[in-house]
């Protein structure tokens, strides 16, 4: 059965992935990877002999950057002509492109397109791969943690990319709020946290409030596009500038040096959180044509790191009085912060969020780690192995429905506390109107441009009638994931309506279908 | 003559209003704007003025000067707002420090409800009686008003409806009752908690519209058709949208020939004032002009923001609006909101009996119903 096999707590990271296990006597356990590290990179080489994942994929960095993947999440259900997704796409050392239905792809120089759900389902067949030596059986079964502003698409397309990879998502659990868990929250006194989520690409802020086992998410923010690799681009930036210069080579257009200048800077950023200077050495930045190869060194200061990055720390604040706003908290009544990802090691960072909240904040110990614990604990929750915890969350954003060319109308409110229901009504216009079409977006403006569009669904083999006499009823679930469920009926008789989708973001089931089986076998 | 106007000025926070009254009026009652209409002299306009607890008040004023503006369809006008009384300032005063934040000690938790555990060993152990007693529970929460459902007064306050939700979810939450791998039980479950998380929502919303709390758990910012709060009146729910975006600043109220007292909005549930409105709206209700008769209501509930028989009659009002054009099932839930506001209404119940019965309505059974 498949329920009897055992489950596991993912952290599908930007940068790298965790995944981590309850033990029998209840405490939590990261596994590692065959070269026994607990975190896997969220890297996908596709190198000349096929796919490299994680470690190994590195290399691929090195040699072939326009062939390696990295930061695919951030790519994970977004609409190519999304204003972040044309600058990342000048930034990347691989190539994006869009899908014909408007998603974004990444386009690999062999001529082959892969989507982000690919890639990403790639990196977590290889979570899948460890729990599997681990257990020394197969695992099929996760609670995946995504950011808590993921909207309906990119849910979904940490779904399908979970499919790809073989496992059925019992779950979908929020960062900050895994991270909440993670932490303990639920053992200790009940506290108002705010939890502050900076890892390599997301920035994830959530006001959630612990009571007697229940953890109550009052709102959700974050800035989609910030993390770890802007402050990386930005040192970037400056070393570019530095290296024409110093050693006179205008590198720009050189995507094998600079990501090789992108390394050495994320390494001199990982040392200057714990130093107040360092040196940044590539030892082989370019070749001559003679072949002699130039090297680069630069002494760096925190201070001049910090400088860099002022414009990454600036964006830190917006989120976190969002999410009090929202919260409908001021800033005392939040009793402790939680620091969690990577970035948060950086001293800078703590000193923003300890500005902007007034008060000390309070680093988790294991910040890379803390989140996958917490999607473990939350599978042993889901099968009843650990009782007494309650998560309840709320609708990051808010639902639309519009038809034709009419404004869009909010069925569902953001911060409304899921699972959740509304239905809307639709009638039709002309005599023996064969189907009934909808849009459904997700986001809170009436204008469409502001909202991102979800899907456009038809309700069909409506019953011959006169205008007006058809009613459809269609109801609107939001889950306790967060996802979307529609179903639609004929008012008057009840009876349940075939419901088809005309349009959709994301992959086809089909594709879906095809490429789980694919990398089944490949294997 | 000309209808009166509504403008609508909404200030998000008490330093807005203050600046409002202090600085933008001149000599604390004259208020130049430009707006989107033609003001004949000496009409009469009302003033919706939006504060920050999403109280409005209604303040009376007359149009003292008027010149268009060369090339452009707005106006601008000098407005004299006598309905701007000392009464209303200190009103308005009154409010503002009322919720003005009290420091709290840094580290004191927050009040809460008193503690409730999960509560999901509550219910029996045997599936069967389990799933009884959950298809039970469904059918009544079905058909309940959104205070039963979560089991507390009609006047609750913000506490006490935060634990009537949480002490529900803490019992029917379908992560709860998962563990017993019974998917027809898991589902009751989720069905159960969407009804419970809905009442919590509609609940908590109506409190916040209705300035009574600032804020039950998150903010939430009820869709149209929520039938609660001034949200739905100022926005004009109902209209259609291209209708309600061309008015997005300004509402027209058709003239009410009743005068308007100052615009401190009566307390207490007896002789809530208002009731010219009420036969005013009720005769155009009866004479199947529902949409102007949810203008009228709209505007009187500007005046008097807590008169249940007022708010009852505007969901009255949408109701009939809907019957109209065919929706059975909003003039439903209209019905429903009117009733859970003031059970009195008797016009609520009548038609909700009769579209329970009938489905549609026509004009005669509109007019009995209005008698
Ligand atoms: N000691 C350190 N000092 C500064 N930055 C660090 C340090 N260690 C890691 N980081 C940065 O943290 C980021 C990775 O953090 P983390 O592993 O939490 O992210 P992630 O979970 O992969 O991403 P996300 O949560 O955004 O999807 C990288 O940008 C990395 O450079
Ligand atoms: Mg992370």
């Amino acid at each position: 059965m498949s329920d009897r096999t055992p489950a596991v707590g993912i952290d599908l990271g930007t940068s790298n992935s965790v995944v981590a296990v309850i033990d029998k006597d209840g405490s939590p356990r990261i596994l590692t990877t065959s070269e026994g590290s607990m975190t896997l990179p969220s890297l996908v080489w596709y190198s000349p002999d096929g796919p490299v994942v994680g470690e190994a994929a590195r290399d691929g960095l090195d040699h072939s950057p326009e062939l390696t993947i990295f930061g695919a999440k951030r790519l994970l259900g977004r609409r190519f002509d999304h204003p972040e997704i044309r600058r990342l796409s000048r930034l990347l050392p691989y190539e994006l492109t869009e899908a014909p239905n408007g998603d974004t792809w990444i386009a690999l120089a062999s001529g082959k397109q892969v989507s982000p759900e690919e890639v990403c389902g790639r990196v977590l067949f290889e979570l899948r791969r460890m729990a599997e030596a681990h257990f020394g059986g197969p695992v099929t079964r996760a609670v995946i943690t995504i950011p808590a502003w993921y909207d309906a698409a990119q849910r979904q397309a940490t779904k399908d990319a979970a499919q790809i990879a073989g496992i059925s998502v019992m779950r979908l659990l929020s960062e900050p709020t895994a991270a909440a868990l993670g932490h303990g929250a639920h053992r200790g006194v009940d506290r108002n946290y705010l939890v502050c989520d900076l890892g390599g690409g997301t920035f994830d802020v959530a006001a959630v409030d612990v009571e007697g086992g229940t953890f109550e998410v009052l709102a959700t923010t974050g800035d989609q596009f910030l993390g770890g690799d802007d402050v990386d681009r930005l040192v970037v930036e400056h070393l570019l500038r530095d290296v024409k210069n110093t050693i006179g080579f205008d590198i720009t257009s050189d995507t094998l040096a600079i990501e090789r200048l992108r390394l050495a800077a994320q390494k001199a950023k990982h040392e200057l959180s714990t130093d107040a200077s360092t040196t940044l050495v590539v030892s082989d930045l370019l070749q001559l044509p003679s072949g002699k190869s130039v090297g680069y060194s630069k002494p760096i200061q925190r201070s001049e790191l910090e400088q860099w990055a002022a414009r990454f720390i600036q964006r830190i604040e917006a989120p976190i009085n969002e999410a009090l706003a929202r919260a409908g908290r001021r800033k005392e009544a939040i009793q402790d912060t939680l620091l969690v990802g990577g970035m948060t090691r950086m001293p800078a960072v703590v000193r923003e969020i300890q500005r902007v909240l007034g008060k000390e904040p309070k680093m988790v110990d294991n910040p890379e780690e803390v989140v996958a614990v917490g999607a473990a604990l939350e599978v042993a929750r889901l099968e009843g192995r650990i009782e007494g915890i309650l998560l309840i969350d709320v609708a990051a954003r808010g639902l639309l429905v519009s038809t034709g060319q009419s404004d869009c109308e909010l069925v569902i409110a953001q911060s409304a506390v899921v699972p959740t229901r509304e239905h809307r009504v639709f009638a039709t216009r002309q005599e023996d109107q064969p189907r009934v079409e909808f849009d459904v977006w997700e986001g809170e403006s009436p204008e469409s441009e502001k909202n991102r569009h979800l899907g456009r669904f038809a309700v069909v083999d409506l019953p011959p009638a006169p205008a007006g006499d058809v009613l459809v009823l269609v109801e609107l679930t939001l889950d306790t994931d967060g996802t979307v469920r529609l179903s639609a009926s004929e008012l008057v008789s009840g009876e349940r309506m075939q419901l088809e989708q005309v349009f959709h973001s994301g992959l086809a089931r089909a594709d879906v279908a095809r490429l789980a089986r694919q990398l089944a076998e490949a294997t | 003559m000309a209808p009166s106007r509504t403008l609508h000025v909404r200030c998000t926070t008490w330093e807005q209003v203050e600046t409002f009254h202090t600085r933008k009026l001149r000599r604390g009652k004259l208020l130049s704007m430009k707006v989107p209409f033609a003001a004949t002299l000496g009409s009469s306009v009302t003033l919706g003025l939006e504060l920050p607890n999403e109280v409005v008040i209604a303040i009376d004023g007359t149009v003292r000067k008027s010149s268009p503006i060369e090339g452009d369809t707005k106006t601008w006008i000098e407005v004299e707002l006598h309905g701007f009384t000392d009464e209303v300032v200190a009103r308005i005063r009154a409010m503002a420090a009322g919720v003005e934040p009290v420091p709290a000690e840094p580290d004191a938790p927050p009040e809460r409800p008193s503690k409730v555990a999960l509560a999901s060993e509550q219910l029996p152990v045997d599936e069967r009686q389990l799933f009884h007693h959950l298809t039970t529970e469904l059918r009544r929460m079905r058909q309940a008003a959104v205070h039963e459902v979560l089991g507390v007064e009609r006047d609750a306050d913000a506490d006490q409806i935060r634990l009537g939700w949480m002490t529900l979810v803490r019992k029917l939450h379908p992560d709860l009752v998962a563990r017993r791998k019974a998917p027809a039980i898991t589902h009751l479950a989720e069905e159960l908690t969407i009804l419970v998380n809905r009442a919590y929502d509609r609940l908590r919303a109506a409190l916040v519209a209705e300035g009574r709390a600032n804020v039950v758990g998150s903010v939430v910012r009820p869709p149209p058709g929520w039938l609660v709060g001034f949200d739905d009146l100022a926005s004009g729910a109902g209209s259609d949208p291209a209708r309600r975006r061309a008015q997005k600043a300004v509402v027209t109220i058709p003239p009410v020939n009743e005068a308007a007292p100052s615009a401190v909005g009566a307390q207490g549930s007896g002789g809530q004032g208002g009731e010219a409105f009420e036969t005013r709206a009720r005769t155009m209700l009866q004479e199947g002009d529902p949409d102007t008769a949810q203008e009228v209501l709209a505007a009187a509930l500007v005046v008097y923001p807590r008169s249940k028989p007022l708010r009852s009659l505007y969901y009255v009002a949408s109701a009939v609006s809907a019957l109209g054009k065919g929706e059975i099932m909003l003039a439903t839930s209209q019905l429903e909101a009117a009733l859970a506001h003031y059970e009195g209404c008797s016009e609520a119940a009548r038609l909700l009996e009769h579209v329970r019965q009938h489905g549609q309505t026509d004009r005669e059974a509109l007019r009995r119903v209005f008698q």
